[in-house]
């Protein structure tokens, strides 16, 4: 089952004998030098492949990714700075990158130690030196597995482990390999601890004072990303875009990794899942409305092999942001547009450049069951899921493998598009359908912290959870900016008004409860009082425990110990991307403005109105069968589960649901290493479930999952059997 | 006989375009590259030196003609050829280059056109000790002697 994600492409092959076989890039306008070079690293018996271009070496990478282990390049060339290949390298295939040049000044070769590259060769180059250069490619091999480790992947982790073992076995051939072999061992025994350690959720071994991508920043990181287009975006840029006191370029460069490495493995996951159609006839709409977009979306998308990673970058933080039109991704084709299509009524268009939206892959269980509320109130939305051919939809399998349940699945999203074909404004199962957006990343170490405890969920009757959330994300944004800086920091995704379907919609928000309006007033209090900077250790603003604050009856779950609520803030974010936070619901800037007066602002009551109680922060993405982890570790598989933060909006959202709609909500109880994820099926909002840190039985509890499990494993499909055993 | 005469020959010519400067520790690299799966590495890389270096060096002229002459294509000229002269050990050609890049650095017109008329002569100079040599070891391997290269 363990599948291996996307980053399996990144563990080089290794050959018999490594370095035997290594194969390498030599990039030189130089002829004479190119020769030399390539007859050198023949020598080496690497496998060289030599261009005397930079940009059709850039091509060569992009075309063939994952067929090169290193590259080398001049610094002087006429088409291209080899610095400026040194970045895109770097950035798009994550490969060593060594620099050459006759040119040995120390500020030209500190610049290229700047930009990225991993060592720098003053011509002539002599040949013991390219010997060495395997070094670097293990060394960086290293350090993405030790990055991986946080986020508990151990599969990867193994299998890189292993990859990594097998070269250092093999090197021990070589010379001085025994040396490197030791040091090796160590370092994999360290690590080893590191991981026991981390999979224990032990914070306190976290000993380096890690840099916290809060869905804020994270948010901010990738509109960044995407206003420079995932080629070039470089770390440097990002980080001016960002604008954030207290990151750092290295920061900014890990999670730039990471985020590739997620990326690619949304691709390796849905492929994972099979299934996904191969074809999503997407119109390019200049108005992509986010509504549905899902990390499952993407996933889905991904899964076809249709989204190369700028795409899915771009989806990415179309879900995080709405980047001014800004998201133009290159060379998109007509297929890797993905529609955007469903997301509810709520989702307001968004009016941004990327032309694409997210296919409708959901296979949810549940969506025949759930009611539909009349979701799409939007035109757009109608259209552009208009545009999608039915054959397309039909096509679409659900990334989950729930058989016959796709099938009603399929049928309904095609008899959805027929609706909305002939311009309907109902889409009863858009929302219900493809929302399955992976949760967060675990950060098995940082659970424990986060938790508030103490805190009992507050059941807020909000409409939208996730627009809570995604006020919640950007509160902290807003308080820097005005309402209109917020506004544009407003990530709203629309994926919430998939849940608004799901839970009926927003209307109901007008509805608010007390608890609500608690929160709404702790979440006003909150805003103000919430720190806007971002330092190492970013705190989501608004992270204020709203539970705290609402000693009020938790409706959904009364967490004793622990809130269950997740406040992002502290050390807790993973390293993974915790896509989840990015699912921020997406709002237009309508809804953001709507956010922006969170501070205070009566709920409102149209429909896409994100309650301004949205305090809380929210990672809510349904699953396609409206599965709901309700954690207040935003650290969940992000691949699997998207997170509700709040219990209290589940209540409500259960409240705002046609009574036959039922949604399986994973609740997150108690912290640490034994946190255990429970499923429990909620019925209007009836359930009650006290959480603890130990499995016990609750109401309407369906069963256990162990975090852990949820951790590693890394086949949606899998979990999702899982799931439904239990649902 | 012949074979071994003209291998003492050969490698008398060799030590001596060490002695005298011409060709540095780059070019025993050279030949080191060369073996049975690429026999005629050398001449393969020298030929490509000298097509290179005269295409270089006529650019250079052409750029220093100009009116306006362009300091920073003339730093890149000269930059490139400094970096295949040492890729193949041309030391003193590389030398020259290097002087050649400070005065462009200063932007003296003069000075760079004297040392362009230096790296010039020492490229002539170098190619012709290069091509004798290789002269000397097709002679050689005509006369069934192995490479000396």
């Amino acid at each position: 089952m363990a599948c291996t994600s996307g980053g399996k492409s990144d563990v080089a092959t290794v050959p018999e004998q490594f370095p035997v076989g290594l194969r390498v890039l030599v990039v030189d306008d130089d002829v004479i030098c190119l020769r030399v070079l390539e007859q050198m690293l023949r020598k080496c018996m690497y496998k060289v492949t030599s261009c005397s271009q930079a940009t059709v070496a850039l091509n060569l990478l992009r075309e063939r990714k994952g067929c090169f282990d290193i590259v080398l390049s001049d610094v002087h060339m006429p088409d291209m700075d080899g610095f400026k290949l040194l970045e895109l390298v770097g950035l798009e295939m994550d490969l060593p990158v060594i620099m050459m040049s006759a040119d040995g000044r120390t500020n030209l070769v500190m610049r290229g130690i700047r930009h990225g590259a991993c060592d720098y060769l003053i011509k002539p180059i002599r040949d013991e030196e390219l010997k060495n250069i395997w070094q670097h490619v293990v060394r960086k091999k290293w350090n993405e597995i030790k990055e991986h480790d946080y986020s508990g992947s151990m599969e990867d982790h193994d299998r890189q482990k292993r990859t990594i073992d097998d070269a250092e076995y093999a090197s021990s051939v070589n010379e001085g390999a025994d040396e490197v072999l030791k040091t090796q061992k160590k370092r994999r025994d360290s690590k080893d601890e590191d991981e026991t350690e981390l999979e224990n959720d032990d914070p306190a071994t976290t000993k380096k004072p890690r840099v916290v991508w809060s869905v804020e920043l994270h948010q901010q990181f990738v509109s960044a990303v995407n206003q420079l287009g995932i080629d070039k975006a470089v770390p440097k840029r990002i980080l001016e875009l960002m604008n954030v006191p207290g990151l750092t370029r290295e920061n900014v460069a890990s999670h730039l990794q990471k985020f590739r490495l997620y990326l690619k493995r949304l691709s390796g996951v849905a492929q994972q899942q099979g299934g996904l159609p191969s074809s999503y006839c997407g119109p390019v709409e200049q108005n992509i409305k986010l509504a549905s977009l899902g990390r499952f979306d993407i996933q889905a998308l991904a899964a076809s092999g249709q989204l190369p990673p700028q795409t899915l970058a771009a989806l990415h933080a179309e879900l995080l942001s709405r980047p001014p039109g800004n998201l133009v991704l290159p060379a998109l084709d007509q297929r890797t547009l993905l529609h955007a299509s469903l997301q509810g009524s709520k989702c307001i268009p968004v009016d941004q450049n990327v032309a694409y939206g997210q296919p409708l892959i959901k296979c949810s269980s549940n969506i025949a069951k759930q009611t539909s509320q009349p979701v799409m109130s939007n035109e757009d939305v109608l259209s552009e899921f208009a545009a999608w051919s039915s054959k397309n939809l039909g096509d679409m399998v659900p990334a989950c493998n729930f058989g016959t349940e796709v099938e009603t699945n399929s049928n309904m999203l095609i008899s959805f598009i027929q609706q909305q074909q002939q311009k309907q404004s109902v889409i009863p199962e858009p929302g219900r359908s493809i929302n399955v957006q992976p949760s967060c990343l675990v950060v098995p170490s940082q659970s424990s912290p986060n938790f508030q405890t103490g805190n009992s969920p507050v059941s807020v009757n909000q409409n939208c959870g996730f627009r809570n959330l995604a006020m919640d994300y950007n509160n902290p944004l807003l308080q820097s900016n005005n309402s209109s800086g917020a506004g544009q920091n407003m990530e709203v995704e629309c994926k919430p008004v998939r849940m608004h379907s799901e839970f009926g919609t927003a209307a109901s928000v007008s509805s608010a409860s007390s608890c609500s309006k608690n929160i709404q007033d702790s979440a006003c209090q909150r805003v103000p009082s919430s720190p806007s900077t971002i330092s190492v250790v970013m705190q989501i603003p608004t992270m204020n425990r709203v539970p705290s604050s609402h000693s009020g009856k938790p409706d959904l779950v009364e967490v004793s110990t622990r809130n269950p609520i997740y406040v992002g803030k502290g050390p807790s974010i993973p390293s993974r991307f915790a896509v989840d936070e990015h699912e921020l619901p997406m709002s237009n800037m309508g809804q953001v403005k709507l956010y922006a007066e969170n501070n205070g602002n009566k709920v409102k009551q149209e429909p896409n109105d994100l309650t301004e109680n949205a305090t809380l922060k929210y990672k809510t993405s349904w699953l396609h069968h409206g599965l709901v982890a309700v954690t207040e570790n935003a650290a969940c598989n992000w691949f699997l589960v998207s997170i509700v933060t709040d219990p209290a909006l589940i209540r409500q959202n259960t409240n705002q649901e046609v009574e036959s709609v039922r949604h399986a909500y994973l609740y997150d109880f108690g912290s640490g290493s034994s946190v255990a994820v429970r499923l429990v099926r909620h019925l209007k909002g009836v359930g009650r479930v006290k959480g603890g840190a130990h499995i016990f039985p609750v109401a309407n509890c369906k069963g256990w999952i162990e975090k852990k499990w949820v951790n590693r494993t890394r086949s949606l499909g899998d979990f999702w059997q899982k799931v439904a055993l239990l649902v | 006989m012949e074979v071994d005469q003209l291998q003492r020959t050969f490698h008398h010519y060799h030590a001596s375009l060490f002695n005298e400067g011409f060709l540095d520790e780059q070019f025993v690299q050279l030949q080191q590259l060369q073996d049975e799966s690429n026999p005629g590495f050398v001449v393969e890389v020298v030929s490509l030196f000298f097509e290179d270096s005269e295409r270089l060096l006529n650019d250079l002229s052409k750029a220093l003609d100009q009116e306006n002459v362009d300091f920073r294509k003339i730093d890149a000229h000269v930059h490139q050829l400094k970096g295949s002269s040492s890729s193949i050990g041309a030391q003193r050609v590389r030398d020259a280059c290097i002087a050649f890049r400070n005065f462009c650095d200063e932007r003296n017109i003069e000075a760079c056109l004297k040392c362009l008329q230096q790296v010039r002569q020492e490229y002539l100079l170098v190619k012709t000790k290069l091509e004798a040599l290789l002269r000397l070891e097709q002679q050689i391997v005509a006369a069934g002697g192995a490479s000396p290269m």
